[in-house]
């Protein structure tokens, strides 16, 4: 059994792997096609020389970071919040926020940011992506950290209201520790889900608001590019370098 | 107003402004007429919601169902191993769970064009097994169903894992030594202990997977070639090439209202067992 | 936590204005389709600072300057887009005292069918489409009828668009490319039903790469996406059907709402110069409009003039054609 189980795993990561280490070995491909034609750095090169490319990673890196922080202190209020008490049509909205089709996400909020500009004097831009990335992330944010909660013993806040702490102290010193985990995992995932997002962010963009997957797409969709590799190696590393790292934190 | 209601304002205020009310003007939409590029110009008609009762349509839906429904099943069976093995791996759980999640980090399109650039005629695999001499004529391994489908579980296995997973790792190991010393084989303890045991998590990761998998669009155009429409496939052609908001607008309220149902009725379900 | 959020918001709109003073120039562009050094040159000589963004598509663009605020100065629709956009207002008029470099446009573009006296666009780059097939196949191809031959073995793929695919079924069928009439757009759906069984898939740019490798022996393509292929692979080859083919041209427009009419005016002027398009021709791969460029001059990428004469500018369809198009394409891709 223990065996089976550990050569299905092996099989399992291959599957989930092999397409990615396979882009990363083309991006040291010296032609431009998806013929091998000798090892080459070219590709890497050509980012730093690219000003978008490297504008919109700064911008991407931008947004996630801040749509992360505001999405993780809003979903984490919530899910807190709806753990002390019920919240059925704020929950209801939150799950059908989270069936929505993209596509219909990002047409709405289009449509509703073009509605309310036009008595305010704002545009389409780095606010509007953020304002959209929090608001798809933070049911996401909700689910992870109320999973949490409910593993929780309610019985050690009370304690400490019974021993004569505030409402606001007993959830900062009592409850917000217990949940640390739960936010860190939170993060990650709006983290992940901000930095990848194309279509929502592509509609809600405007002056200013380039981000890395938009880039990305408009190569991608002219077919095989490997700057497209190098870009995706780099960030694979990159995150793979920050999850040995983290190991390596959590063990010593 | 006590400070436990303070906790919800700020998601209150979120999904009113950036979710009510965009869906709300979607709402108006639907009932518009559609404007010559793009927008929604009046007079208010229920026409774009008679037109949906048009069997094709209907036909669509079914086809997306019965698709993500595959891919729900499939990332079942294929992910459930691979959380137990997870649960089951001591200090090392954390490190497997972020290898799960490692290839996420890229674009979506990026890891869709790697598939595609791995199953091509001249893609790495049929070359393998040419060269093995197992094949004489490349297999036809794109632009079908089967491709669709091995998208959609690439795409979504990990949100199938995740929860299985946080379930899985609640179990007791105690619970199947009890059980392998009752006499239970490996196999009958997993479908009698384990399986039972991890529903939550079953329900949840189905959940993940199914829903965005209806209504998945770049999918079936990149992997299936743009030979199949998938529901998804339909609710974008009407913001882009079609031009017609409101038509758009109401196909996706009512597969808006279809999930939220299936949802409903699924997570009923789960509560009563 | 309010006060953090309205920190991040200033911060975000503050950003990247507050510490450049020089005046803003924001060009909203297809992807692909500017050389590198064209924006840093025109910001040292006009000391303007740009902001460039691309998009995909024309409805994208579409669906962000439809409101008249969307801060862009500067975009690029294709040729069909140009009448309902200044029918709705949204296309400042030209000012030709302030574009004198309008004279290095190509002959024919200088008084385009979409726009005669250049009143609101000037042609930038354009393209038609055709079919790009690969020699070792014969006889070669010299229509689209030829796309339903059996002798590509399935190995053909058509473009992701109901446009060009509904187009090319109308004038295998000898119909005219934009056809509204019902019953012929009818004929054209059969055909597309019959082909697709022997097609291997609907794809656009991604052909490109499958041509080259050989996965793929015919395509409805772009020419300048053909002559990319054609240049990395000497097998492949590209002709324009005889029965006729759509031309399209995409447009460099100010848009009324801007406020900085006299440089986007300086912008445009600056494009036109021969050699800023032929340097943008160099990277992006194209066909452009000015005459004096010196650039490579192909024989898919600029047709002779006996060939260029069975070519279309499709319109765009009205309304109720669009919808029965649109349910003709739905109907095809479920077959």
């Amino acid at each position: 059994m223990k065996r089976f189980l550990s050569l299905y795993a092996a099989l399992a990561f291959a599957f989930l792997h092999v397409p990615l280490l396979v882009l990363i070995a083309f991006s040291f491909n010296g032609g431009k096609f998806t013929v091998w034609e000798g090892f080459s750095l070219r590709w890497y090169q050509s980012i730093l020389h690219d000003p978008q490319l490297v504008e919109a990673t700064g911008n991407s890196i931008f947004i996630a970071l801040a749509s992360t922080v505001l999405s993780t202190s809003i979903g984490a209020f919530t899910a807190y919040g709806m753990w002390k008490r019920r919240a059925p049509v704020l929950q209801g909205s939150l799950y059908l926020s989270l069936v929505t089709p993209e596509i219909v996400t990002g047409i709405s909020l289009l449509a509703f940011f073009q509605y309310i500009f036009r008595w305010l004097p704002f545009r389409l831009g780095l606010m509007t992506v953020v304002l959209a990335h929090v608001a798809f992330s933070v049911v996401y944010v909700t689910v992870v950290i109320s999973a949490r909660l409910t593993t929780m013993d309610r019985s050690l806040e009370e304690a400490a209201l019974d021993l004569g702490a505030s409402e606001w102290t007993a959830f900062r010193r009592i409850t917000l520790p217990l949940l640390a985990p739960g936010i860190a995992a939170a993060a990650l995932l709006a983290l992940i889900v901000s930095f990848d997002d194309y279509v929502i962010t592509s509609l809600v963009a405007g002056v200013d608001s380039e981000t890395l997957p938009m880039v990305v797409y408009a190569m991608a969709r002219r077919g095989a590019n490997p700057v497209i590799n190098a870009v995706s190696a780099l960030i694979v590393v990159l995150f793979g370098v920050l999850i040995v790292i983290s190991e390596r934190v959590r063990e010593a | 107003m006590n400070l436990r209601s303070w906790f919800l304002v700020p998601a209150r205020l979120t999904i009113g402004l950036f979710f009510a009310a965009p869906l709300a003007i979607v709402c108006g939409y639907s009932l518009l007429t559609r404007g010559d590029y793009g927008g929604a110009e009046r007079p208010w008609t229920l026409e774009n919601y008679t037109r949906l009762a048009d069997p094709l349509y209907a036909q669509i839906l079914l086809r997306s169902i019965a698709m993500a429904a595959a891919a729900t099943l499939l990332c079942l069976v294929l992910g459930f191993p691979l959380a137990l093995f997870i649960s089951r791996a001591g200090k090392r759980k954390n490190l497997y769970l972020q290898l799960v999640v490692l290839p996420f980090w890229t674009s979506f399109l990026v890891r869709t064009y790697a598939w595609l650039f791995l199953l091509r005629d001249t893609g790495l695999v049929n070359t393998l097994l040419a060269r093995a001499g197992l094949i004489h004529h490349p297999l036809a391994l794109l632009y079908n169903n089967g491709a669709v489908l091995l998208g959609l579980v690439y795409g979504y296995l990990p949100f199938m894992v995740l929860p299985l997973y946080a379930a899985l790792e609640k179990i007791d190991p105690a619970l199947l030594e009890a059980a392998a010393d009752l006499g239970a084989r490996p196999l009958t303890a997993v479908r009698r202990v384990i399986i039972p045991l991890s529903r939550p998590g079953i329900v949840a990761g189905s959940i993940l997977v199914f829903i965005p998998c209806l209504g998945a669009y770049l999918t079936p155009d990149l992997m299936g070639g743009g030979k199949t429409v998938m529901i998804g496939n339909l609710v974008q052609n009407q913001f882009t090439t079609s031009r017609d908001w409101p038509f758009g607008s109401a196909a996706s309220l009512i597969l808006l209202a279809f999930t939220s149902l299936l949802l409903y009725v699924f997570l009923r379900r789960a509560e009563v067992r | 936590m309010i006060r953090r959020r309205a920190f991040v918001l200033s911060a975000a709109a503050s950003a990247s204005c507050a510490f450049d003073r020089r005046p803003r120039l924001n060009i909203y562009n297809w992807s692909s389709y500017i050389a590198a050094d064209t924006i840093p040159n025109f910001e040292r000589e006009s000391g303007v600072r740009v902001r460039y963004g691309v998009y995909e598509s024309n409805e994208e663009m579409l669906a962000k300057v439809m409101t008249g605020n969307s801060g862009w100065d500067i975009a690029f629709p294709t040729h069909n887009r140009i009448q309902p956009m200044a029918k709705n207002r949204l296309l400042a008029s030209l000012d030709h005292a302030l574009l004198p470099n309008l004279a290095n446009l190509e002959n024919r573009f200088q008084n385009p069918v979409w726009d005669p006296q250049l009143r609101y666009c000037i042609p930038y780059m354009w393209s038609a489409t055709g079919i790009v097939y690969n020699r070792a196949i014969q006889p070669a191809p010299v229509g689209w009828s030829d796309l339903w031959s059996p002798r590509w073995n399935g190995r053909v793929t058509m473009l992701d668009d109901p446009e060009d695919v509904i187009g090319a079924c109308l004038k295998k069928l000898r119909l005219p490319f934009d056809s509204i009439d019902p019953r012929e757009l009818e004929a054209a759906k059969q055909a597309a039903i019959e082909q697709k069984r022997q097609i291997r898939a609907y794809l656009n740019a991604e052909a490109r790469d499958q041509l080259v490798s050989g996965d793929v022996l015919a395509a409805q393509l772009w020419s300048t996406t053909s002559q990319q292929a054609m240049d990395a692979s000497k097998a492949l080859a590209f002709v324009y059907p005889f029965e006729g083919y759509p031309l399209y041209a995409d447009n460099a427009v100010i848009l009324r709402e801007s406020t900085r009419q006299k440089l986007a005016h300086q912008f445009l002027n600056y494009l036109l110069r021969p050699e800023v398009a032929a340097a943008i021709v160099r990277t992006s791969e194209t066909a452009t409009c000015n005459g004096r460029a010196k650039v490579r001059q192909t024989p898919t990428l600029y047709p002779p003039p006996d060939i260029l004469a069975r070519g279309e500018w499709p319109a765009v369809l009205p309304a109720s054609a669009q919808r029965l198009s649109d349910r003709i394409w739905t109907e095809i891709k479920s077959s």
